[in-house]
């Protein structure tokens, strides 16, 4: 149950708390307006302002940390060297690539296997919601219930959703095996066999992702001007001619960062790979469930941190690669 | 024509934002509804499996019984969760959090994301790049200095920390799509409110943000929804107090190594899945204007 | 203009910073007197652990009142975990309820103190002190409860008389499967459940050094056949099941037996009454019988821990062990008590559950706690799995779990 005292409780701490920051970003303020307005006169100092305490909390939240996790990856700590550990270099980044990152498993195996998994599940998330925005891109009946219905996998709590799908994919008692037995099929080991075990992860991250996927481009759409497809009409393009030459160029702005955050967000997934692989086969682990494994189930602390420095490095070079190719094609379009 | 054309000629021209569906065929329209309602299920259905499973007695997970309403339901695990645990307690507090959370956290955002998208100061560009950087960053590389940092800064066990940690995670993203919308909003009427005499200050606070209402709401979503699911960070800054945890870690207790009470996991997953959906639903007009007339430009 | 401006944000500053001094250490502590246990437990809710443990806290509060106790739930893993962690920054709890095989990460990463000096050991079972002792002697642990082994658990109605020995499994087996019953359930993904039938073909996972994998003879490549074929040949176990399946199929009368552990004695004593039986693991036809696992719940003490909080924290553990709460212990979460006192109390005695779990443990070998242990139940378990899986050869299987242990040995 709850009570007026416990209620108060929470209530205190957080109203304290935001007071404390608020107070501190006051404070961050007048300094730097002591210092950059009324001292320097910088052009800027609005705009740094602005931003001040982002950065300051950015800096204590992920700056810090990362820094820290870079020295560790220069150091051997794991349980044995636990309190002092000793300086080695670049070795555990030589280890990486040289070792298996699991118990079995080497690096580019797993990479590969991340790889698989991203671009699966990003095709499946775009044309499943690109599918779904264009079916519902019309003045129709229900279409408000249809998209709430549609929206709710994105708003369930991700561990409980997965959770849910691991049931199903039970051999026993989940729907899926009920199912094929009903209509005389064999029942598929969902949990043992490696091919049917990553079918079970890219089938759950498909419904958790394609939500997103299909409001992003449903707004997309809808910000074409329709002018655009009367025109087409008129002059008697089909169906494909207007979704290749209209729709899909003016909806580059909005695909491009969706399938960018989308690509990040796949790749680096956590709880759908680790949840729905119950049984730990390294076939169904991707890079970051093997940093995780490596950092807390392994204890072999350096060796993560500088694992996890590669993971970054990896999607950095992706996404600097991926830019320039996109804004070549913006150009050409553009042309 | 180019995109931005359009994009500049938006207050003048009447947009209409769907396309009018008159010229399909009745069989069109059949065809779309029965596809739309297909996904509707495939969208629902674990859901309600879930809700089956929070009304059958007796923690049973797993039952070769597909009915989506056991013929033995009963309420007991609600009862349970909501009258016998202090359920109540994780939700209230997961709400007080949250929701300070995301106001901060859009604060923040909002006034980031103007200084990014209005002036070009030094250091720009890197920093772009790295609000982009920071959504690739695996969690689990950040948990160990997080909780060492935690304890140095006498953040352990109290709000101060989790609040701090929540509106600073959700900045970039937010930064991002804020920073994509003022994109689209012209100068113009910025510096006719400078000519005025206005100060920065008061351009930004009396014309930029009414303006951009609609993706203020959105970031206040994102942000709402992270916040309230969020585990792993509230493992690590509260771990011990229990009149402060959130529900995940309560969820969390309420699984053995070796046995969970299902009904009553279930029944708390069908409850904490609620506000989030309600904001959903009331922010649904904004969800597809706030989203995407931000795109991306920088 | 200026000089206010600046007054105002010495002001500010000035303010924050004793704000910031005045405000009490971690909003955990009271004023100076009275000493906070941190009490970090693996027991949960589901079988009333978490409940127990805060029962006695609030015990021993009520006749020491200037000690409080906080007591956190965290599950097994998490709890290992988050002790690295905690110990990393210098912030340790006071005091950790746990699994006797945390010994061996903690004692090599030196984070715990040992507890020979601090309490009388002679008290307790001797197998559960073993159980903390590593080859110097030194023991690292006060016991709670003993056991934590894997039993065959049956259903009277279903099964009136256990088998005794594999080859009457087998042959009641075929009767049962004749009948729509699934002879026999057990967790398939955890090595855990699989080890006890190494004992049964005379094999142990480590050699006598104890840090040396053996776990490529031709005695586990025999256990691994054996649990192969009662699955395959001869049907007896389901095709997929974990923990959460095996226990659903045992509770909803679909599985005659399963192979549990003592921790569910006491969810299935409420359902099944006195249906429920109890018995050693059949032996092994031409071996002996099988040796699950037995090792317990555990005090350990952090490494710095000292003065009048040390103190508390002894005199609370041998509060927690004294022969009243070990008997109360045995009451509510139907364990076996680690205080040899105890063990002669009738409840015990007369109670045929009990009596069948500890004549188990007169079968069990203490589970090994050395750091390399995690390495051999890593190498097992994927190994295991294909041989349930039917996707390897036992031979093969074993051959690749020693290979995967020695390396990760050679890792750690």
């Amino acid at each position: 149950m709850i009570t007026p005292q416990t209620m108060l409780v929470s209530l205190k701490e957080v109203g304290s708390t935001v007071l404390y920051l608020l107070a501190a970003a006051a404070l961050i303020e007048v300094i730097l307006y002591l210092v950059l307005v009324k001292w320097l006169k910088y052009k800027y100092a609005f705009a740094f302002m602005l931003m001040a305490p982002a950065i300051v909390g950015l800096f204590f939240l992920i700056i810090y940390p990362l820094l820290w996790e870079l020295r560790l990856s220069f150091t051997n700590m794991s349980l044995r060297a636990f309190r002092d550990p000793d300086f080695i270099g670049l070795t555990n980044y030589i280890k990486v690539f040289t070792e298996p990152v699991l118990k079995q498993k080497y690096f580019f195996p797993l990479l590969g296997q991340t790889v698989v998994w991203t671009v699966i599940n990003i095709f499946f998330h775009v044309t499943g919601g690109l599918a779904l925005a264009m079916l519902l891109n019309r003045n129709m009946k229900g279409r408000g219930i249809y998209r709430t219905i549609l929206i709710l996998p994105w708003a369930i709590p991700q561990v409980i959703a997965v959770l849910a799908w691991r049931g199903e994919f039970n051999y026993t008692y989940g729907y899926f095996n009920v199912l094929l037995q009903a209509i005389g099929l064999q029942p598929i080991q969902w949990m043992t066999n490696p091919t049917a075990n990553f079918a079970a992860m890219c089938i759950t991250n498909i419904w958790l992702g394609i939500p997103f996927m299909m409001v992003t481009l449903l707004g997309g759409l809808q910000s074409i001007n329709s002018e655009y497809y009367e025109a087409a009409e008129m002059d008697g393009a089909s169906g494909w001619q207007k979704f290749k030459s209209i729709t899909y160029p003016l909806l580059q702005p909005v695909l491009t960062p969706a399938v960018l955050l989308g690509t990040f967000w796949t790749f680096n997934n956590f709880n759908v790979p680790f949840f729905i692989n119950q049984n730990e086969l390294e076939s169904s682990d991707i890079l970051v469930t093997g940093l995780f494994r490596a950092a807390f189930q392994y204890n072999r602390y350096g060796f993560a941190a500088a694992f996890a420095f590669v993971i970054f490095a990896l999607l950095l070079i992706f996404t600097i690669f991926y830019m320039r190719y996109t804004k070549t094609l913006k150009g050409d379009a553009q042309s | 024509m180019s995109s931005t054309t359009l994009q500049s000629t938006k207050p003048k021209r009447k947009r209409s934002f769907f396309r009018s569906g008159k010229g399909d065929s009745p069989f069109k329209r059949l065809v779309i509804h029965i596809l739309l309602i297909i996904a509707c299920v495939g969208s629902l259905y674990p859901i309600l499996r879930i809700f089956a499973i929070s009304l059958r007695p007796g923690d049973r997970l797993l039952s070769t019984d597909l009915s989506l309403i056991p013929p033995d339901a009963t309420f007991e695990s609600y009862r349970i969760i909501l009258l016998e645990k202090p359920f109540l307690t994780w939700i209230w507090n997961s709400l007080m959090i949250t929701v300070a959370t995301a106001l901060l956290g859009v604060v923040l955002a909002a006034s980031a994301a103007y200084a990014f998208s209005r002036w070009k100061f030094p250091g720009r560009g890197a920093g772009l790049i790295f609000l982009m950087a920071t959504q690739m960053i695996p969690a689990s590389m950040l948990m160990i200095p997080l909780y060492i940092l935690a304890i140095r800064l006498n953040l352990v066990g109290t709000y101060r920390g989790l609040v701090l940690a929540y509106c600073v995670t959700s900045i970039p993203f937010s930064t991002w799509i804020l920073k994509g919308y003022y994109d689209t909003i012209p100068i113009d009427l910025e510096e006719a409110a400078r000519i005025d005499g206005a100060t920065q200050l008061q351009t930004f606070l009396k014309i930029m943000i009414p303006l951009s209402t609609p993706a203020l709401a959105i970031t206040f979503l994102f942000n709402f929804t992270s916040a309230w699911n969020e585990y792993m960070l509230a493992r690590i800054i509260l771990g011990s107090k229990e009149e402060l945890m959130t529900w995940p870690l309560g969820l969390q207790r309420l699984q053995g190594q070796f046995q969970t009470q299902w009904g009553q996991f279930s029944a708390a997953s069908i409850i904490v899945t609620v506000p989030v959906v309600l904001l959903f639903l009331y922010s649904s007009k904004y969800l597809l204007s706030g989203l995407t007339l931000g795109g991306v430009k920088g | 203009m200026k000089k206010s401006y600046l007054f105002l944000a010495i002001a500010l500053i000035a303010t924050l910073v004793l704000g910031a001094c005045a405000q009490p250490g971690t909003p955990q502590e009271p004023a100076d007197e009275g000493i906070v246990i941190n009490l970090w437990t693996k027991e949960g809710e589901t079988d009333g652990g978490l409940q127990y443990v805060q029962a006695l806290a609030d015990a021993y509060t009520a006749q020491n009142p200037n000690v409080t106790f906080v007591v956190v739930n965290k599950d097994v893993e998490t709890l290992r975990e988050d002790f690295q962690t905690a110990s990393l920054a210098d912030a340790p709890p006071e005091l950790l309820w746990t699994v006797s095989d945390h010994l061996g990460p903690f004692t090599a990463a030196d984070l715990i103190q040992p507890v020979d000096s601090l309490v009388d050991l002679g008290a307790y079972v001797p197998s559960a002190v073993d159980a903390v002792k590593d080859p110097s002697g030194a023991t690292w642990g006060v016991p709670i409860s003993n056991g934590n082994h894997l039993m065959y658990l049956y259903n009277k109605d279903l099964q009136p008389v256990p088998p005794a020995n594999t080859d009457e499994l087998i042959a009641m087996g075929a009767d049962l499967i004749d009948a729509g019953i699934t002879p026999l359930v057990v967790n398939q993904t955890e090595p855990f459940f699989f080890v006890p039938w190494l004992g049964g073909f005379e094999t142990e996972v480590f050699a006598a050094d104890g840090v040396t994998p053996t776990l490529d003879t031709p005695e586990m490549v025999a256990a691994l056949q054996f649990v192969h074929d009662i699955k395959f040949n001869d049907g007896l176990m389901p095709l997929e099941s974990d923990g959460d399946v095996a226990d659903t199929m045992f509770k909803e009368g679909q599985a005659a037996a399963i192979i549990n552990g003592d921790w569910s004695l006491g969810t299935y004593k409420e359902l099944f009454g006195d249906s429920l039986g109890v018995a050693p693991i059949p032996e092994v036809v031409g071996g002996t019988w099988p040796a699950p696992y037995t090792s317990g719940v555990f005090f350990m003490i952090p490494k710095d821990l000292s003065g009048p909080t040390l103190d508390a924290v002894v005199d609370f553990m041998v509060f927690a062990t004294n022969l009243e709460n070990q008997v109360e212990m045995v009451e509510k979460l139907t364990r076996l008590p680690a205080l040899a006192a105890a063990l002669d109390d009738p409840i015990i005695t007369a109670d045929p559950i009990l009596a069948g779990s500890a004549e188990q443990m007169t079968y069990g070998t203490p589970m090994p706690t050395v750091l390399e242990m995690r390495c051999v139940w890593d190498a097992l378990k994927p190994e295991m799995q294909a041989v349930f899986n039917d996707t390897k050869s036992a031979t093969d299987a074993a051959a690749a779990a020693q290979a995967a242990a020695v390396a990760c040995i050679a890792n750690q």
